[in-house]
């Protein structure tokens, strides 16, 4: 009851015949809290909006029903108890029908021994429910690395989805069915491991019972050998990384990390590797580098035997520079430092984290990291580095440590940018932004406003464009390329889509310093006009193209993806193999195409890379390797380090592993080499070296062509064959 | 190489050259006074044209060993060594007068004819056979992955037959994952239990095909199965280890569409989708076969013409020192 002698603001009310006073807008659970009163609950969790959807909060408020205590807000004079026969029954009843509904022990109950539900029912008595157990299963879902999903086990408390949309603003999570299929959804109801969730774990610390459990518990974890260290949450807590990171969810992580040492010469990771542990470095040196020799494979072509063997050779890349090779360039690496091409050698030191994109997107180790001295170092899976990443002094950190040592590198990497004065390089290392993005996030929207011009610094993002009827990809953008300058040259509208492809960063330049940029150095203004000129007309030509889109047949063997096919007349075609061998001979004796494939009526679309206008063997390349050269030809350049990705991701076999000898250092006797057989991936490049494809050339029966299947079949699919 | 509209060029300068010559043979040997001679100023100027002709027709073999080398496509040697090969044996014989002569150029003058005749008889079957082997070998793969092909075939039938019937014996112990023509790697594991791999067939019609669900294998009883089992051992693995063996039922599509019709009608529902997938794979076989076939016709008179032609060059090599030096 409110009197006279209340102070304003604040609320009178008695709980279980205590007199309690609260602010107003005060629930009653909360009043109940603030004052000792423990009022049982699953739904409700402090730092997130009530719902009050599990109900165990039911309190007596005098009503004619019982009410939920977490959505109730106090009134003046409100007399409320909370444990009367009437409540402790009504509550009894509640958690026999969840646990009816429930597995018990869940997983959680069975590892820990702290399922919130089973713990309440036991307390009150309902472990064995009168109600008959759900005899459907509602299914688990075992695809995220780091969460295991048991449906069964779920109460539809809807404290998960929560945890991902309010707390963590991610909004996987969601709600779906209804009645006894209702149950939690990743996205539009994906598996949990090919959804967008970016495995922050909040949903896992979120859930009362073992519907979400972190994997670590249930036997995932990174493993321990000599000179590995696991950790306990309290240890880590006192580690300055870790300040500020939820001590439950290192405690739910137990394993995910571990605290390595190496002696001075071990190796850390090798390049190609695949892996899903990133390592940051506490202690010593480390040397990082790619084994891969940098060299072209350079074929002037002659003779099968000696005299071949003697045109053909390994070179250094300064003896054959590509056309648009105007300056050094730099290969970028999975770590805080971008290695320079003639020497690629590079060094970590305490505070680098490397081995971000294996870890984040499972890509394959882009370099060989060894111990320069003895080296101490936390190596951590996914679930845990992301934690890290979300941790604002960890972050400051690792933004600092690339400002410093990478960022000015990475600038001077776009050709473009090669005339910036160094203030203004210094100027902008300064004013950059630092911007990370989740698989499936908008970096940014066709129509938007653009006022920002960005640089790649890890991951991929897909840029597309709409057209009526669908979405046209017009290229994947990798480490240091950059995208944002169309619009803020030209009217000051985005004109494509920028969707992060997996786990991304980006440099932001403000739109203020691109204009300044533009001002003071118009030899670079000059060269982004031509590349976005350049975009501009490549992407109109692709828009054209797709309003041009032919039969079924022709859309299902991926012809209208293709910008270059490789065709045989077979009706000309003899079978003599001319064509191979000449590409055989073009590159060094291993062949890039196979003279078999899909056919499209008397033609052979022969296995030989297209030059896919949506090449989605770009996308993963954890080196940048792989890359697109003047808009058409896809080249994979000589630092590949064969971890096979491209080969994977081609839809149409076009790309093939070959093993390549060459000399490495002998890690036995230092200062000495010897001979390894590396992997190379390899693809055609059009024999761009000798004018024209050597297949097309070398075919004495006119079968072979190189076409735009658009131009060349369009007779064939508008009104008869190609003449 | 086909013989259409873009020879045509090349048909009308061979013509012109061809009449030309023949006007000036026609000349010369009405009016020369002794009667035309192949060691008059003439008559070596035809026999250094028909021999050059021979050397550049020649020559076509020594530029396909460097097909990267920039000295002209392929295409216009290709072309040059039809046109230009088959004018040598007419200045050839303006050369020799339409005599044969001594031994030596007798054997000379047979080696030319069999040799321009050969490449005749190639370019015809160069200009058919393609066409044939397009239309009749949907399913073709590259030639030297047939016997590989076939082996994975009678794995594919093996398995078939036995995800309906039970072990046969004829499945391998070890399980592994199959190379399937054309070079696609098959996207199933091969297991004893697994139904029927898909077929080139599939990968031909496009991917989306090759990945259709399967259907439910049901295994036939001993006496269910028993037609299919017979039927299977008896003629669909012999078949399948030698398709060339003559007399088979198989070798033949009407007889075997025949074959196979009756053979369903014996069987109960369960087992026709196993018999399609028989009847594909036989389809498959045969084609393999026919492609051998086409194959042998479009490169075995290579073996004929090659070594005459080398042997031509020879010895009008040596005719020609002998009879300019002696």
């Amino acid at each position: 009851m409110t009197t006279a002698t209340t102070p304003p603001g604040l609320v009178d009310i008695t709980i279980d015949g205590q007199s309690v006073r609260v602010p107003a807008g005060t629930s009653v659970f909360d009043a109940a809290r603030m004052n000792g009163i423990s009022i049982p609950t699953l739904c409700h969790l402090q730092n997130q909006t009530p719902v009050g959807v599990c109900r165990l909060c039911v309190v007596d408020t005098g009503a004619r029903v019982l009410t939920a205590s977490c959505v109730r807000p106090v009134e003046p004079g409100l007399n409320v108890v909370t444990n009367s026969e009437k409540v402790l029954g009504a509550r009894k009843t509640l958690l026999e029908l969840m646990m009816a509904d429930h597995p018990s022990p869940c997983t959680r109950q069975l590892n820990s021994g702290d399922c919130e539900l089973e713990t309440l029912a036991s307390a009150a008595g309902a472990s064995q429910p009168r109600f008959a157990k759900r005899t459907v299963a509602r299914g688990e879902d075992a695809s995220s690395l780091a969460i295991a999903v048991d449906h069964d086990a779920c109460i539809l408390c809807d404290r998960c989805i929560r945890g991902c949309d309010e707390v963590k603003n991610n909004f996987v999570l969601g709600g779906m069915g209804k009645g006894y299929s209702a149950g939690i959804a990743f996205d539009l109801n994906s598996p949990m491991g090919d959804s967008t969730c970016i495995s922050c774990g909040e949903c896992m610390v979120s859930c009362p019972t073992g519907a979400l459990t972190n994997k670590g518990v249930v036997g995932t974890a990174i493993a321990t050998g000599p000179g590995a260290q696991g950790f306990e949450a309290e240890d880590l807590l006192q580690i300055p990384v870790f300040k500020g990171v939820s001590g439950t969810f290192l405690e739910l992580n137990r394993g995910a990390i571990v605290k390595r040492r190496y002696r001075k010469g071990e190796i850390i990771c090798r390049e190609g590797e695949f892996g899903s542990t990133a390592f940051y470095i506490l202690e010593g040196k480390a040397k990082v580098s790619i084994s891969t020799p940098i060299a072209h494979v350079k074929t002037q072509g002659g003779a099968k035997g000696l005299f071949k063997r003697l045109t053909s050779t390994l070179v250094a890349r300064e003896e054959d520079k590509r056309e648009e090779e105007t300056r050094d360039r730099t290969i970028p690496i999975d770590a805080s430092v971008d290695l320079s091409y003639g020497n690629p050698v590079a060094e970590l030191g305490p505070g680098d984290l490397f081995g971000e994109m294996t870890c984040m997107n499972f890509y394959p180790r882009s370099a060989t990291v060894i111990a320069e001295s003895d080296v101490v170092a936390f190596e951590m899976l996914r679930n845990v580095l992301d934690i890290m990443l979300k941790n604002k002094s960890f972050r400051a950190q690792l933004d600092q440590t690339y400002r410093r040592r990478a960022l000015e590198n990475h600038l001077r990497g776009v050709p473009m940018f090669a005339d910036l004065s160094p203030d203004f390089i210094e100027h902008l290392k300064e004013s950059v932004e630092l911007q990370r993005f989740a698989p499936g996030q908008a970096i940014a929207l066709q129509g938007e406003p653009a006022d920002s011009f960005y640089l790649v610094r890890i991951g991929f993002v897909k840029i597309s464009e709409n057209y009526p009827g669908g979405e046209m990809v017009l290229a994947y953008l990798s480490r240091g390329d950059f995208f944002g300058e169309i619009g803020l040259l030209d009217g000051g509208v985005r004109t494509a889509t920028c969707i992060a492809l997996d786990h991304v960063e980006l440099v932001r330049v403000s739109g203020n310093d691109f204009r300044q940029m533009m001002e003071r150095f118009p030899s670079v203004r000059k060269g982004l006009e031509a590349v976005a000129a350049g975009r501009l007309a490549a992407n109109q030509q692709r828009m054209q193209m797709v309003h041009n889109v032919p039969i079924d047949q022709f859309l299902s063997q991926g012809l209208m993806e293709a910008q270059s096919l490789l065709i045989l007349d077979l009706q000309n075609c003899t079978r003599c193999d001319a064509c191979v061998n000449a590409c055989a001979d073009a590159h060094d004796g291993v062949t890039r195409l196979i003279r078999d494939g899909l056919r499209f009526d008397q033609y052979l679309v022969a296995t030989s890379c297209r030059q896919c206008r949506d090449p989605l063997c770009m996308v993963g390349c954890p080196v940048g390797s792989i890359r697109r050269r003047n808009s058409l030809e896809v080249i994979i350049e000589d630092w590949c380090i064969g971890c096979g990705l491209c080969a994977q991701n081609c839809p149409y076999g076009n790309i093939n592993l070959h093993p390549f000898e060459v000399m490495i250092d002998d890690p036995e006797r230092t200062g000495r080499k010897k001979a390894a057989i590396k992997q190379k991936a390899t693809s055609c490049d059009l024999c761009t070296h000798l004018k024209e494809p050597s297949c097309v050339y070398a075919c004495p029966h006119d079968a072979a062509h190189r076409v735009d299947p658009r131009t060349f079949f369009a007779d064939m699919l508008g009104q008869g064959h190609p003449k | 190489m086909r013989l259409d509209r873009t020879q045509r060029g090349w048909a009308i300068v061979s013509l012109a050259i061809f009449s030309v010559s023949a006007m000036v043979y026609v000349f010369y040997a009405l009016n020369a006074p002794q009667g035309p001679r192949g060691g008059s100023t003439i008559g070596l100027v035809f026999g250094s044209i028909g021999f050059a002709f021979m050397l550049f027709a020649a020559f076509l073999g020594a530029r396909k060993r460097v097909p990267t080398w920039r000295i002209g496509r392929a295409q216009a040697w290709m072309r040059g060594h039809l046109w230009l090969g088959f004018l040598a044996l007419p200045m050839i014989l303006f050369h020799g007068r339409f005599h044969f002569g001594g031994t030596l150029t007798r054997v000379l003058m047979w080696l030319l004819i069999i040799t321009v005749l050969s490449g005749v008889l190639g370019t015809a079957l160069q200009h058919f056979v393609p066409r044939a082997m397009t239309s009749d070998v949907p399913l073709e793969t590259i030639y030297d992955e047939i016997a590989h092909v076939r082996s994975l075939l009678r794995e594919e039938a093996d398995r078939a037959v036995e995800s309906i019937c039970g072990s046969l014996g004829f499945t391998k112990a070890s399980i592994e994952e199959g190379q399937r023509a054309g070079g696609f790697t098959a996207l199933r594991t091969m297991a004893a239990s697994a139904v029927p791999l898909r077929t080139s067939a599939a990968v031909s019609a496009g991917a989306s095909a090759a990945v259709a669900a399967a259907p439910e294998i049901i295994l036939l009883s001993e006496e269910e199965s028993a037609p299919l089992r017979r039927f299977y051992v008896q003629e669909i693995r012999p078949f399948l280890e030698n398709p060339k063996q003559r007399g088979q039922r198989l070798g033949d599509a009407q007889k075997a569409a025949s074959a196979f019709a009756g053979l369903r009608t014996l069987l109960t529902a369960a087992g026709h989708a196993a018999l399609d997938d028989l009847s594909d794979i036989c389809d498959e076989a045969r084609q393999l076969r026919r492609q051998e076939q086409l194959h042998h016709w479009l490169h075995d008179w290579l073996l004929l013409h090659i070594p005459l032609s080398l042997a031509l060059i020879l010895l009008g090599a040596i005719h020609a020192v002998m009879a300019l030096r002696y």
